[in-house]
């Protein structure tokens, strides 16, 4: 936001063109390899080269402040066109989220493709991988409405492609489907949200939205707000338009997957972000409402996404519902600080920048993470499916360890990174007092009860999750079989749980760098030196106070208590004991099996039955008894309950059933005559004149 | 010097926490007991029970992972690391900066993370279930406890424990920030829920109609055991603190310049502490165990109360 010196330093413009060739090589140097494993390392190793040619650019650039302006060489032939690459701060901090997380999915990726081998083409795989990371990459370094669209839309085919890759499932081919379409609508509106920007400005260049003379009238903003929230909500998966989300992303091979939510989704809120802070800065308290339409959009969508995230079965699946959740937290924490510049709270609206931006971030680090550990899943075992899961933990023990660092650190527990942006969040949550406006203040509070509430559910869900997958007896024989996965896998997970483990208990890194990118308040400019901390300032009711926290510190305190709780157990319990190993306390029974330990789907038993009004959760039971005449001895009895997406069946199932009835109701004047036709020419024409007269 | 001074009489706070902890749980042991005219076992008996499981050999289960083995530690370190941040007997925690009481919570919310997984590494059926009502209810307990804190927070100012502490002694009770009055009746019930008392939960059966907490930690047994016990009960006893020194404030020392004030202090959070466990003991012979799914109603009573607090502070 805050305007630096621009530079067009050498060194900063060679990192931007290695790290796009390194793309444009990983995408064309396996084309020229037969073997199927040398097609994907020669894609892989050059995406994660060039993802660290972008970690250094996106980094340098975020800490420095700086900008980098990136003119093309035919720019001078056709200036009408103004197409460059312009990357700012806040382009900056996005193309490091880029640039962390395909560091890791690329290494993941060498291993990861061998399930493809003989089957499917890893040149394409290689192909649309790196076309799609680069295109995201050209996206946050785009600067005009031209090369900004150009890019999406090559984002969106190039995964809608990777969402298909296994096209031989019929159910893949749906859900490819289903996300082109809702992607174009998206667009549709961000195009709609550009136009307008463009009648008001005259120019397609983000340069002249930014500092568009005379300033834009509210209305103008206003439509440009709304159409680009549901635009790029859309995009991000924000509730009710998130239909897309939970069947495109475990359709895609699961390193895409990650990719796909840890950082597609965040293309959005950049552009979110970069049309509500940027271009349309709200000033004045008219435009507080955006920020509240933000912040019940966001505490629904994280409900939501989080309630249904507990009950599902399907790994992948239940992953993608908890990205509609993150998304929801990132949009709230944004739509907070919206409403606090409003109200001209500058500080405070930092704080809640930094709650939505740094949220981004963890989530790019914990849900790669956590799709990656699913793709571990799914490569050893082969199902996705937790109720043929179990016992992991035992059979591979590194996948388990980062899983479980990734469940730890989406349930924003302490001391991993999650907890770091939650603490914002929540914090940005109780300055809401500091809201002129009661009507406000009340909402935001109960806005607060849906965001505990979700992080209560969270930590449910990703209790099942790692629980029934992991855990206890294995429930089917492909858990029994399952082995740990080639190294590179693991080298990729470790990347990632890495990333958790540091910006837990070293938010000064993630913090400082947030801060210097966005030209946030100089309160967050401290934190870059260790040990600082956190802090909110309060002032209520003639009382100041400050609240913060610091993870270094928390994190050695942990530490220490663990020593001096190992120091006691050992000198406490001084006579040696024993640990004898025995099977699991039967009621003397003997003989437990995994058919009696809990399922995913008994474990969130009471939780779909709290919530039942937004599962609808239906029950039928079967039984088939030995004979008819008798029905109290029975041969078998099967019991199957079944949940329903509300928004499915409710929203979208009642449009798409209207607009097919319309459109065959339309074919009736589709006679196959011709005559026909040429009268409806003719009326066309006879009206459309009669039109011309009463208009002139 | 007056620094290192104030680390160490913290540190000396939070030791106190953790070794009078299973004193708590002995005193409202035998209140129960009175109450129900039985004579019960002795308050110290909690301290022998310790001692004893330290000694004893362990049985572990053939099916758990490293997860079961590791948990009993991960959850006391969670709770000692929280015992840190509370201010008990004095105004302040020396750490107030490092963690505030959303840090509390968070540590609260690893080790009831752990314990769940405890409950389904085992794979009994005991365990499930008991990971599956905690899952449920735990998940509504957030909300209300949540929005418990932010009434507390916004009539006393901020998350930091020791300022909340010291704006709560300073203020002139109830009448003056009625908000607080509906944040006292949802922390009351919240406190119930998280301690695992009844009507949520009974501490002290071993029937699966009734199990929570037990349930899930069903097959330790010798040291992990001990120290599971340990740790729930210095999680009820910080959360006793928290109540007293949030809402009734009264006797809190202003200072440590004099050690009288402190001892005072000391006495009278001691008192305190001991007449709310009566008080939660009391309350948990006249109640029956809830219905597992009527508990929703009563953390929703939660919720609304300190809604209530919410508006009434705006308003």
């Amino acid at each position: 936001m805050s305007e630096t010196a621009l530079i067009i330093d050498g060194g900063y413009l060679i990192l931007f063109q290695a790290a796009a060739l390194s793309f444009v090589l990983g995408a064309l140097l396996p084309l020229a390899f037969r073997k199927d494993k040398n097609a994907s390392v020669a894609s892989f190793a050059p995406a994660a080269l060039g993802s660290v040619l972008t970690i250094a650019l996106a980094a340098s650039l975020a800490i420095s402040g700086a900008t980098l302006e990136v003119p093309l060489p035919f720019a001078a032939a056709a200036p009408e066109i103004e197409f460059q690459f312009y990357i700012d701060g806040m382009s900056a901090f996005f193309m490091l989220i880029i640039g962390l997380v395909t560091l890791a999915v690329s290494i993941y990726s060498i291993g990861y493709s061998s399930e493809y081998y003989g089957k499917r083409s890893i040149k394409a795989l290689g192909l649309l991988f790196n076309l799609f990371v680069l295109s995201m990459i050209l996206v946050t370094a785009s600067d005009n409405v031209f090369s900004f669209l150009v890019f999406w839309e090559a984002m969106s085919l190039a995964s809608f492609f990777l969402v298909i890759y296994e096209h031989e499932n019929e159910s893949n081919i749906k859900s490819g489907m289903t996300y082109i379409v809702m992607t174009y609508l998206g667009t549709a509106f961000i195009l709609g949200a550009f136009l307008a920007l463009y009648f008001q400005t005259g120019s397609l260049s983000f340069d002249s939205f930014r500092s568009s003379e005379p300033p834009m009238p509210a209305y103008i903003r206003d439509i440009v707000f709304v159409l680009a929230l549901v635009g790029f909500g859309t995009k991000a998966g924000l509730v009710p338009l998130h239909l897309w989300l939970p069947q495109a992303h475990p359709s895609a091979p699961s390193n895409v997957s990650a990719l796909m939510s840890a950082v597609m989704i965040k293309m959005a809120i950049y552009g979110l972000v970069r049309v509500t802070l940027d271009f349309t800065s709200p000033s004045s308290p008219d435009s507080a409402w955006w920020g509240m339409l933000m912040v019940v959009a966001g505490s629904a969508s994280a409900l939501i996404g989080v309630l249904y995230a507990a009950i599902e079965k399907d790994i992948k699946r239940a992953l993608a519902f908890s990205s509609i959740e993150n998304i929801g937290i990132v949009i709230l924490g944004l739509g907070l600080s919206v409403i606090f510049l409003s109200f001209d709270l500058k500080a405070l609206a930092a704080v809640a920048l930094l709650a939505s931006t740094y949220h981004s971030l963890n989530h790019a680090a914990f849900k790669s993470l956590l799709f990656m550990g699913a793709g571990s899943v799914l490569f050893g075992t082969h199902t996705k499916n937790m109720e043929k899961l179990g016992g992991l933990a035992k059979k591979m023990p590194w996948t388990a360890f980062f899983f479980l660092i990734g469940a730890i650190s989406i349930s924003a527990l302490p001391p991993l990174n999650g907890f770091v942006s939650e603490w914002l969040t929540m914090q940005a949550l109780l300055s809401s007092y500091q809201v002129p406006n009661v009507i406000l203040q009340i909402s935001i509070s109960f806005a607060s009860i849906a965001f505990a509430l979700t992080a209560g559910i969270a930590l449910a869900t990703f209790v099942k999750m790692f629980g029934i997958s992991f855990l206890s007896r294995p429930r089917s024989e492909a858990a029994v079989h399952a082995k740990e996965v080639p190294k590179t896998m693991i080298a990729g997970m470790g990347v990632a749980a890495a990333m958790c483990i540091a910006f837990g208990i070293m938010p000064f890194l993630a913090a400082g760098m947030i801060a210097s990118s966005f030209g946030l308040d100089p309160q967050f400019s401290d934190a870059m030196s260790p040990f600082s901390s956190l802090s909110v300032l309060y002032s209520a009711g003639g009382i100041e106070s400050i609240s913060s926290m610091s993870m270094p510190a928390v994190a050695i305190m942990m530490g220490s208590v663990a020593a001096a709780v190992v120091g006691f157990a050992v000198v406490a319990g001084s006579r040696k004991t024993a640990r004898r190993i025995y099977s699991t306390w039967d009621c003397g029974f003997g003989e437990l099996n995994e058919r009696m330990e809990y399922t995913a789907a008994s474990l969130s038993q009471p939780i779909r039955t709290v919530f039942r009004i937004l599962y609808k959760p239906r029950m039928a039971v079967t039984k088939e008894n030995y004979s008819d005449s008798n029905p109290y001895i029975k041969k078998s009895m099967r019991v199957e309950s079944e949940t329903k997406d509300v928004f499915e069946d409710r929203l979208y199932s009642p449009v798409v059933g209207a607009t097919i009835a319309f459109f065959d109701k339309i074919r009736m004047i589709q006679t196959g005559k011709v005559n026909a036709y040429l009268l409806y020419v003719m009326v066309t024409l006879a009206l459309l004149l009669l039109l011309a007269r009463l208009i002139s | 010097m007056a620094e290192a001074l104030t680390i160490a009489v913290g540190i000396a706070q939070t030791s106190a926490i953790v070794a009078l902890a299973p004193l708590l749980t002995g005193v409202m042991r035998k209140v129960k007991a009175r109450t129900q005219k039985r004579v019960g076992a002795s308050v110290l008996q909690p301290y022998y029970d310790l001692a004893k499981l330290m000694k004893k050999d362990e049985v572990v289960s053939d099916q758990s992972s490293w997860v079961f083995r590791s948990a009993p530690w991960v959850v006391m370190v969670a709770m000692i690391t929280a015992a840190l941040f509370v201010p008990a007997f004095l105004p302040f925690s020396p750490f107030g900066t490092v963690g505030d009481i959303l840090v509390v919570l968070g540590l609260f919310g690893l080790a009831r993370f752990f314990t769940m997984l405890v409950g389904l590494d085992v794979a009994s059926t005991f365990g499930g279930l008991g990971a599956s009502r905690e899952m449920m209810i735990s998940s509504l307990t957030e909300p209300a406890l949540f929005l418990t804190i932010f009434v507390v927070s916004l009539s006393l100012g901020g998350t930091n424990l020791s300022s909340l502490v010291g704006a709560a002694a300073q203020y002139a009770g109830f009448a003056e920030a009625p908000s607080m009055l509906f944040a006292l009746i949802a922390f009351f019930i919240v406190l119930l829920a998280e301690t695992g008392r009844l009507p949520f939960d009974n501490p002290a059966t071993h029937l699966e109609l009734t199990m929570v907490h037990e349930a899930m930690v069903l097959e330790y047994s010798g040291k992990s055991l001990a120290m599971v016990q340990w740790s729930q009960s210095i999680k009820q006893l910080l959360l006793f603190a928290l109540l007293v020194n949030l809402f009734i404030p009264a006797g809190i020392p202003a200072s440590l310049d004099s050690g009288w004030s402190v001892a005072a202090g000391a006495a009278g959070f001691v008192a305190k502490v001991v007449l709310l466990a009566m008080l939660v003991a009391y309350v948990e012979t006249r109640a029956a165990k809830w219905r597992l799914f009527r508990v929703p109603d009563l953390l929703a009573m939660a919720i609304a109360s300190s809604m209530i607090g919410v508006i009434f502070f705006y308003l």
